[in-house]
């Protein structure tokens, strides 16, 4: 074969294999595995603007989700990624200090804040920014910046021997993942698992957490949560979402909910209802069929109906065939 | 003038430093070669040096059979800290077998988009980003994609071995990271992450990776690194970022721009974070402190590298 044959061919084998993926994509998925055994509470609950009674809500939400927090050393992971003044990239400060709130309030033994940016920006500067300093007290003192965390080995995550994670992380009893509610150009949709992107130490694997992406997005997402979902609660700030190329770059979307539950797949699987977006056809979310439950017979909603707060997120072109219908 | 913010995290530095020699991130913390190494260059020549002997028979301590560095005592892989390793070897002029070996490290690590089917989807647009993937670069650890800021440290650490050990190989990789980075300046002027557009729309720049860019860029004229200097100035006064004060301040005074000393303030870390690496970054780029040995002819050279 000559050089010219060989490239011809290598050229029409990359072309007929993304045309494969193409109409990987549109094909109607298989049905999935009915996941883990018994049900799963997801709640809805309604806070039209950040200047609502949060505190109020999210206990109402917690209760109806039956989590019991009494004693548990509690980290709060918001999603904090990057700042701009015009669209809203990270969990709302105010959303975060009802958390911290709530979680005193709810007789636990210690609650923390962590998080590691994917963008290795001064974390605290970047904080500012977003007003948690201002609107989160002692916010210095109860927060780690888990990239520069010191760590320690797990065995086994993602098929590694061993992969390092924040102490921070490791010692807490619970990890309440205060996600935002956006699409994502890799992901589709980012929300409380794919939140878990940053307790992954940059220190150790470089920013914007490449190792992860070299692993596979839907992988990671997957294998972060085998890790940890056991000990995780989800609350997505959905009060402003954020809707087309997110998760950084896209526009706000108003919804006005707030999304809890101790089964992140499942609050993940409700939330991509909510915007519109059909899970089963989100890659992540069908890779954790055997983790929590993405199908809707499975989860029980609470608060509000997925009807009554539903509202299209504009997609992307290329995750335009995940659009619910 | 300034004399008490340098003096003042000088001092924040001496005494945060770890009974085994090297810096944390946050003072109080294990240590790191990140932090050690900054901590250690900003100290460089302020008569600490049994404390930075003790630093150094640290940092060698981590450097593993290939000739890469750990970047901590408790993680046991290699990663983009060699280039620092490197860096700080030839400040303290030592140019051993133990410096070659990770230079030779250096020089086989390339980013991983440079191979045959990232090349061969780039020229068939299948890669949905204004990306030249035709350069090698560095990544933040063997296997992965090619970011800006290790390859900025890279080119830093080679320039201060350029012409003592494989010269022509250490040479054609310098250029060919200086093209990548040049290749990769967003359209505003200055430096994203890694790649300035991504889904065919670009992407802003930032401070940190524009002053990192431009470290890595010492001694390239080209009219982008113009540009980019005037981007760096801009970000310079009107950033609220610490980190990227800091890393601007050192990049543009390497580029020999006159800035304004900082106000003369005490080092008050945002306690308790107590940042380290802040401190240290901060010193280097005082107009006294040692941003040059960021500089390929930074620092003592007497050893054979």
């Amino acid at each position: 074969m000559t050089r010219r044959q060989f490239a011809l061919l290598s050229g029409a084998a990359i072309v007929g294999g993304y045309g494969g993926l193409q109409l990987q994509k549109v094909r109607k998925p298989p049905r999935l595995p009915d996941g883990p055994p018994g049900n799963s509470a997801v709640a809805i609950i309604r806070a039209r603007s950040y200047s609502d009674d949060l505190v109020s809500r999210m206990l109402e939400g917690i209760r109806q989700c039956g989590l019991d927090v009494r004693g548990k050393r509690i980290l709060l992971k918001p999603n904090l990624v990057e700042f701009d003044l015009a669209t809203p990239i990270n969990t709302n400060a105010r959303v975060i200090a009802a958390a911290l709130e709530v979680f005193h309030h709810l007789g636990a033994a210690e609650v923390k804040i962590g998080e590691g940016p994917g963008h290795r920006r001064d974390t605290l500067d970047m904080a500012d920014d977003a007003r948690y300093r201002e609107t989160i007290p002692k916010f210095e003192s109860i927060f780690t910046d888990l990239n520069r965390d010191d760590v320690s080995p797990v065995k086994g995550f993602g098929g590694e021997q061993e992969f390092y994670f924040p102490n921070t992380v490791l010692a807490a009893d619970l990890i309440v993942s205060l996600a935002k509610m956006k699409t994502h150009h890799w992901a589709g949709a980012t929300l409380s698992m794919k939140n878990f992107f940053g307790v992954v130490p940059g220190s150790v694997y470089g920013w914007p957490k490449n190792k992860l992406h070299y692993y596979g997005i839907p992988e990671s997402i997957v294998a972060l949560n085998r890790q940890f979902g056991k000990k995780s609660f989800a609350i997505v700030d959905g009060v402003i979402g954020m809707e087309g190329n997110g998760p950084i770059q896209g526009t706000p979307k108003p919804v006005g909910v707030l999304v809890m539950g101790s089964d992140l797949v499942a609050v993940d699987s409700t939330c991509c209802r909510v915007m519109g977006i059909d899970p089963e056809k989100v890659g992540y979310l069908r890779m954790a069929a055997d983790l929590g439950h993405v199908r809707p017979e499975r989860i029980e909603q609470r608060g509000e109906t997925i009807a009554s707060v539903h509202t299209n997120f504009a997609l992307i072109d290329d995750y335009k065939d995940l659009r619910l219908v | 003038m300034g004399e008490l913010y340098l003096e003042s995290r000088l001092e924040f530095l001496r005494a945060s430093q770890n009974p085994d020699g090297g810096w944390s991130y946050f003072a109080g913390k294990g240590s790191w070669l990140e932090p050690t190494t900054y901590a250690m260059l900003a100290l460089h020549g302020t008569g600490s040096d049994p404390a930075l002997d003790r630093a150094w028979k640290l940092v060698r301590s981590w450097q593993l059979p290939d000739g890469s560095f750990q970047p901590s005592g408790e993680v046991k892989d290699g990663t983009w800290v060699t280039a620092l390793a490197v860096t700080l070897a030839r400040v303290r002029g030592v140019g051993d077998g133990s410096v070659r070996a990770s230079v030779d490290w250096l020089l086989r690590v390339v980013g991983a988009e440079h191979n045959w089917w990232t090349r061969t989807g780039s020229f068939l647009h299948l890669i949905k980003a204004r990306l030249d993937v035709s350069h090698q670069g560095w990544p933040w650890r063997d296997g992965n994609a090619t970011w800006i800021e290790p390859t900025a440290h890279t080119l830093v650490a080679l320039k201060k071995v350029a012409g003592n050990y494989r010269a022509a190989d250490v040479e054609r990789r310098i250029r060919d990271g200086e093209e990548l980075v040049l290749s990769r300046s967003c359209t505003d002027g200055g430096w994203n992450y890694g790649t300035p557009n991504m889904l065919y729309v670009d992407l802003p720049s930032y401070p940190e990776t524009t002053a990192l860019a431009l470290l890595g860029l010492d001694g390239v004229e080209d009219p982008e690194v113009i540009q980019g200097l005037e981007v760096a100035r801009r970000f310079h006064a009107e950033t609220k970022s610490s980190l990227g004060k800091a890393w601007l301040q050192i990049a543009l005074r390497c580029h020999g721009k006159d800035l304004a000393a900082p106000q003369d303030s005490a080092w008050v870390p945002k306690a308790p974070s107590r940042d380290v690496m802040l401190a240290a970054l901060e010193a280097l780029g005082h107009p006294k402190g040692n941003y040059k040995l960021f500089r390929a002819a930074g620092g003592a050279m007497g050893g054979q590298a």
